[in-house]
């Protein structure tokens, strides 16, 4: 007979709607045997009580819906983005107000670097934050003029060299490439973006840098992220299911100390779908309890700050043309009928509510066609959906995640540039997925935003943005809501929702310890909620061995 | 072959699906046009080629009876184009098929940066029967414009399939929105190979022999025509690009060596591809000076072109 321990806690918030609070917890071989108040519990014998918890509070280890393990590459780089942000090491990392401030901190970088031609790579730069002014060649070149260096923004669609760069792939005046941006006179300033920025950097550092987020070292990186902020299993969305990542994957997640549980989605764009069926049916046999696979995604279209979304009238607020879609919007049928016709769910990325529209009408063919009342197919980001939307997918039982974080980031963009005030405030509209009935969780899509689902739930309740303003009132949710969306919400839409979302009888023993209580920091504190820990299927892990402190 | 250039041209041929670029491709990879065509797909599966022509079949590549090949890009295009370059026999020509939704400039802007290969032509397909309803279509119309925008040279297929009105209305659509589109009238994308993507840096369209100044050919079944023009005096650089900017729509390739101007050992290399000049100087000598224009039915002849060049 396996051990099992009773934790004791100040308070456990199990998320499960016949048993909501809890103060004891029964474990045995990482699975939860109950949750109740201690004499509940006791009828499991023989138990051990565990009182390390009794002064913290516990609930379901959050789960992130939308992130990607590149939150774990990116750390090998410097960030240098305007917010302050906590490194997968514990340190938080001052943001950068200012261009200069940027240069400075990478001269300090720099000087400590011993190999004077290796690449300087930084993440995270945001240069809306500074008032127009664009960081050109000449900036970096302050900073070495041998060594290659590259700040990455933090859409990680646009890139800044310096003339290092520039040289070894000998870009000139002469070179007229779209997405190699040029000044008044002509003069190349170092930013660059699309297949040609990829193609320059890969030219010049000798190796292509966004592909190392299988790596091991990444992957370690991604779980300690994911610990900090108290979470237990993300999505890793998606994933070419590169060779080398998958055995990564499976290696790391077959270990007792790695804290996370894994569902890598399957990117569906660069494969015909019946090779991309053929490639997930291969590898489902080998999920296991830390490492799910089966999810597949699609992505129809672009983003909304970088206006390459597609949108339905009355298109952008200031006039700029629509978007991009990513597969033809007749295809779109075609492709979600391959992987759901073969039993696979599908997760489809849409910002724009045209593609919104187009999906949705999709989705809705395709359950005609392969009839299946559990499909549970998710519009991810889902930014823009309409009322007429949500009460669509609630019929269809489609489910959406959505993109709060994006209400503070970039919500001031949203309402002046992008959507203009009415359509900003309906943005990630999780009250009307509340009150319509449509199940939903909230995203950070790490690392584009921090993977921190307490936050990104004070978010949802809040919808502030950086300037203080509030995008729609009508829209917030509550504290429990919210704290629901990032916990069985997200797990509904993985279907994994009878296996982890919540603290009870036959689940597995997967909790956020936390050293205050969210319902008692409520909709003002809940971003400040203070993470011990984590428990992963029964392995304790606690922040304190990574921070340190 | 190969003189005075030898990179490796780079063709992306864009289009909705349905347009014929399958068909066309699948002529690339049956035809005996003696090019060794290397041709970047998405999926095989969308091709339904001959498999009675595949001589070997290795993994994500297919080698065809004609020499070509055919890769799929898997996802990432960039090393797929590299690693084919970069081989020991390269392929003397790269086609790349974008997506419907696709744009084929910065495709084609690798061409532009890569050392070993030349940026030739993007090459659009419109179906003579959709692209209107395409160009209604709320969900497709930027794309469209999109994709027009960025081709060099427009096919207008599946002619055959509607009346000559109906061509002639989407000639006279796509010319209102881009006025010096090179425009191209084809049925199941029955261009001949060799004229269309001859861009190789050699001055004549390989495997057809052009006659003496003058001749007409004339390929019979498809709406090309070549004619061959020697200037008779050596030009300086800016003479070249004033004869070219006065070139109608209906030329849609240029290329040749023509002497330069105060330099007899030297020649220059003109290739025009839609409306792009690229110029350059090369020693003169084993080249024979002369420039083939390539274009559709309505290619003025050899004359008219020849009295616009004033040296
Ligand atoms: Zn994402």
């Amino acid at each position: 007979m396996s051990d099992i321990t009773i934790y004791s806690a100040k308070r456990i918030l199990t998320m499960n709607r016949s048993n909501p609070l809890a103060t004891h917890v029964a474990v045995r071989d990482g699975m939860i045997l109950g949750a109740g108040a201690l004499e509940d519990l006791t009828g499991w014998e023989p138990y051990t009580v565990d009182d390390r918890f009794a002064g913290k509070v516990l609930m379901p280890g959050m789960i992130e819906g939308h992130a990607h393990a590149m939150e774990g590459a990116v750390w090998q780089d410097e960030y240098v983005g305007y917010y302050d942000r906590v490194s997968p090491d514990g340190d938080s990392k001052p943001g950068l107000k200012s261009i200069d401030e940027v240069i400075d901190y990478l001269s300090k970088v720099d000087a400590a670097m011993d190999e004077p031609e290796e690449a300087l790579i930084a993440w995270g730069f945001d240069p809306i934050y500074f008032g127009g002014r664009r960081m050109v060649a000449a900036d970096l070149d302050r900073i070495s003029s041998t060594r290659p260096i590259l700040v990455v923004h933090a859409s990680f669609h646009i890139v800044n060299v310096n003339t290092a760069v520039l040289t070894r792939a000998n870009v000139t005046a002469e070179t007229n490439v779209m997405g190699i941006m040029k000044d008044a006179d002509g003069k190349v300033t170092g930013e660059l973006q699309g297949m040609p920025a990829r193609f320059i950097v890969t030219s010049a550092i000798g190796r292509e840098h966004f592909v190392e987020m299988g790596q091991e070292g990444s992957l370690w990186r991604f779980a300690r992220s994911a610990q900090l902020a108290g979470v237990t299993t993300s999505t890793d969305l998606a994933n070419d299911f590169a060779e080398a990542t998958l055995a990564n994957m499976k290696k790391l997640t077959s270990r007792a100390d790695y804290p996370l549980r894994i569902v890598p989605a399957f990117l569906s764009n660069t494969r015909p779908p019946e090779e991309g069926v053929e490639m997930v049916r291969r590898i489902l046999p080998e999920s296991s309890d830390k490492l799910r696979f089966g999810l597949v995604k699609m992505v129809s279209d672009g983003s909304i700050q970088g206006f390459t979304a597609r949108l339905m009238e009355p298109g952008y607020y200031n006039g700029a043309p629509n978007g991009l879609w990513y597969i033809e919007p007749d295809e779109i049928p075609r492709i979600l009928n391959a992987y759901h016709g073969a039993g696979l769910q599908v997760h489809v990325h849409t910002n724009g509510d045209q593609a919104t529209d187009v999906v949705l009408d999709a989705m809705e063919d395709a359950l005609r066609e392969f009839p299946n009342p559990d499909a549970r197919f998710t519009i991810q980001h889902c930014q823009m959906a309409h009322e007429s939307h949500y009460r669509k997918m609630a019929r269809l039982g489609v489910c959406a995640n959505l993109f709060a974080n994006h209400l503070f980031y970039w919500g001031d963009e949203h309402y002046e540039q992008t959507m203009g005030p009415e359509r900003a405030c309906r943005m990630n509209a999780t009250g009307t997925a509340k009150r319509l009935g449509v199940p939903f969780t909230i995203h950070s899509d790490a690392p584009i935003t921090p993977l921190a689902p307490l936050f990104t739930a004070w978010c949802a309740v809040n919808r502030t943005t950086v300037s203080g303003r509030v995008l729609g009132e009508e829209e917030r949710i509550s504290v429990e809501d919210a704290l629901e969306a990032v916990t069985l919400g997200a797990a509904y839409t993985l279907k994994l929702d009878g296996e982890i979302g919540s603290i009870e009888a036959g689940k597995r023993a997967d909790f956020a310890v936390l050293e205050d209580d969210p319902l008692e920091a409520g909709a003002d504190g809940l971003k400040d909620v203070r993470v011990w820990g984590t428990v992963v299927g029964g392995e304790i892990f606690d922040n304190a061995a990574i921070t340190g402190s | 072959m190969t003189q005075g250039d030898d990179r490796i041209p780079l063709t992306v041929i864009g289009g909705f699906l349905g347009a014929g670029k399958t068909t066309l491709l699948n002529r690339v990879l049956s035809d005996n046009h003696g090019i060794r065509f290397a041709v970047l797909v998405n999926d095989f599966g969308d091709l339904p080629v001959d498999t009675s022509l595949v001589t070997d079949h290795d993994g994500e590549t297919l080698t065809f009876a004609n020499g070509c090949l055919c890769c799929t890009m898997g996802d990432n295009l960039m090393k797929t184009l590299s690693d084919l370059a970069m081989r020991t026999e390269p392929p003397e020509h790269i086609l790349i098929e974008a997506s419907g939704v696709a744009d084929p400039r910065p495709i084609l802007d690798l061409g532009t940066l890569h050392p070993r290969l030349r940026r030739d032509l993007s090459l659009v397909l419109v179906d003579a029967e959709t692209i209107h309803d395409r160009a209604e279509d709320v969900r497709l119309k930027e794309t469209v414009d999109r994709q027009i925008a960025a081709a060099d040279v427009i096919l207008i297929n599946k002619c055959d399939v509607v009346d000559e009105a109906t061509v002639a209305a989407v000639r006279a659509w796509l010319r209102k929105r881009v006025p010096d589109a090179h425009i191209v009238e084809t049925m199941q994308a029955a261009i001949p190979l060799d004229l269309v993507f001859a861009g190789d840096g050699s001055p004549e369209p390989m495997s057809r022999p052009v006659a003496a100044n003058d001749h007409d050919h004339v390929d019979h079944g498809t709406q090309f025509r070549s004619v061959t023009v020697v200037p008779e005096n050596p030009m300086t650089r800016l003479a070249i690009e004033q004869w070219m900017s006065v070139l109608p729509p209906s030329v849609l390739r240029v290329k040749g060596y023509i002497a330069a101007e105060n330099d007899p050992g030297s020649v220059f290399l003109v290739q025009r591809v839609g409306n792009r000049l690229d110029l350059s100087v090369c020693p003169a000598q084993g080249k024979t000076p002369g420039v083939v224009f390539i274009g559709s039915a309505d290619l003025p002849d050899a004359d008219w072109i020849g009295r616009r060049c004033v040296a």
